[in-house]
């Protein structure tokens, strides 16, 4: 049933492993990081170990977590006569580590911010949910409504999705507006946003006991 | 020796801002086994955490020039889904312990914390006694001048009591400690200064038999 069915000339799911795998990754290290310093508490007891620390191994084992999925399912599909190849892979892997370099600045950025307002968590978390359709994580981004394309390109999640799905499938063409200038500068940004606060705020992470 | 200048304390809890310390001031003289006691929620722990900077108060200073090893409690410190192997493993790597070392100091916390083949369990299927035994057996396989100890001994049966005497005698001769117990003979037998822990305040007494009847007064 599904073989029948292309979009942009690739078999539908083929089309939305190369785009959704990705973005599970970024949503799920984001979401995960606001839960890091609750589920490390404990150790916080040796003094070497600082709320960045839970924070990056936290973005480790999500990548690892993906990776391996990742690679059993393009396994998977291989294995059942789908084409997998990447079409950049050079700049598949740079964007790749674009997108979580974002979505570890966005993390720690609603890490600090939930750890300050600790209610916000719920409201986050539904924020990530209208996030799949404006990202166009299951369609591409040509099918949204134009006339909303300058709002729904403010989204760096759409553009990230656009560039790897560029770099895999050959004959894809990302919606016009998409640049990797801009994630990146959004990324400069969002970091230095972080990481700033994170100097700020980095002895009442560990002294306080929400969050 | 310790020394804490205008320290303030306070937890966020759902009804507002709770004070542990405020505006605490006091010096601990160098060279003494410390004793920490106090009623349940005065504050023996946080204070513990605070001398072990593993907690950090919301103003004013903690200073020491000593080593300080991280507070041996009944809970935390450990990641329950890992095994003892593991999570032995992972504090040698932090004290910087590796190869030979580290394999040296699972054979010590091993062998002292009796725990046999279960070390390769998860942390989180051992009873409060293992568990116990290896939090104390794994700080005492590395040499710190002060050693915080929260209560661990209290837990252990009779012939873990008296190996953790022993050890203690041999490490004293170097090193202290900084107690807290509900025991009162323990804290009779090893601390020398004992600090009253009461109403956000610090009495420190120089006198340990003074000090317990004032706890208990």
């Amino acid at each position: 049933m599904l073989r029948g069915r292309t979009v942009s000339g690739v078999e539908y799911p083929v089309f939305i492993l190369v785009g959704m795998a990705p973005f599970l990754l970024y949503r799920n290290t984001a979401l995960r990081l606001m839960d890091s310093l609750r589920e490390n508490r404990s150790l916080f007891g040796y003094k070497q170990i600082k709320p960045l620390d839970t924070y990056v191994a936290r973005v480790i084992v999500e990548t690892c977590i993906a990776a391996t999925v990742y690679a059993l399912l393009v396994f998977g599909f291989a294995w059942f006569g789908f084409d997998m190849s990447i079409h950049s892979p050079l700049e598949w892997v740079f964007t790749l580590l674009l997108g979580l370099l974002f979505a570890f600045g966005l993390g720690m950025f609603l890490a600090l911010v939930t750890h300050a307002l600790p209610s916000l968590k719920i409201v986050i978390r539904m924020a990530f949910f209208p996030l799949y359709f404006i990202s166009g994580v299951l369609i591409p981004a040509s099918y949204l409504p134009q006339t909303m394309m300058p709002v729904l390109l403010l989204n760096p999640f759409l553009h990230i999705l656009e560039l790897i799905r560029a770099e895999v499938l050959p004959h894809y063409t990302p919606v016009d507006g998409v640049s990797v200038t801009y994630v990146f500068t959004f990324t400069l940004v969002l970091l230095f946003l972080s990481l700033g606060a994170y100097r700020a705020r980095r002895m009442h992470l560990i002294s306080t006991k929400n969050g | 020796m310790f020394e804490l200048r205008n320290v303030t304390k306070s937890y966020l809890t759902p009804k507002g801002r709770r004070y542990v310390f405020r505006n605490l001031s006091l010096a601990i003289p160098p060279g003494k086994n410390i004793g920490l006691i106090g009623r349940n929620g005065a504050g023996k722990s946080t204070l513990m955490r605070l001398l072990g900077g593993a907690d950090v108060p919301d103003s004013g200073t903690i200073a020491t020039d000593r080593s300080i090893s991280w507070p041996v409690g009944l809970t935390g410190g450990f990641q329950g889904s890992m095994t003892g192997r593991d999570n032995i493993k992972f504090v040698c790597r932090i004290y910087g312990a590796t190869g030979e070392a580290m394999r040296e100091k699972v054979r010590y916390v091993q062998e002292f914390a009796e725990i046999g083949d279960w070390i390769d369990e998860p942390i989180k299927t051992y009873s409060s006694g293992m568990r116990s035994r290896v939090a104390f057996g794994l700080s005492m396989a590395f040499d710190f001048d002060y050693y915080l100890i929260d209560e661990v001994m209290s837990v252990g049966d009779a012939q873990f009591k008296r190996k953790c005497a022993e050890v203690f005698k041999d490490k004293l001769q170097r090193s202290n400690v900084v107690l807290v117990s509900h025991s009162m003979p323990e804290i009779e037998k090893l601390c020398d200064v004992v600090l009253l822990v009461r109403n956000g305040g610090i009495q420190v007494y120089d006198d340990v038999a003074k000090g317990i009847e004032a706890y208990n007064s």
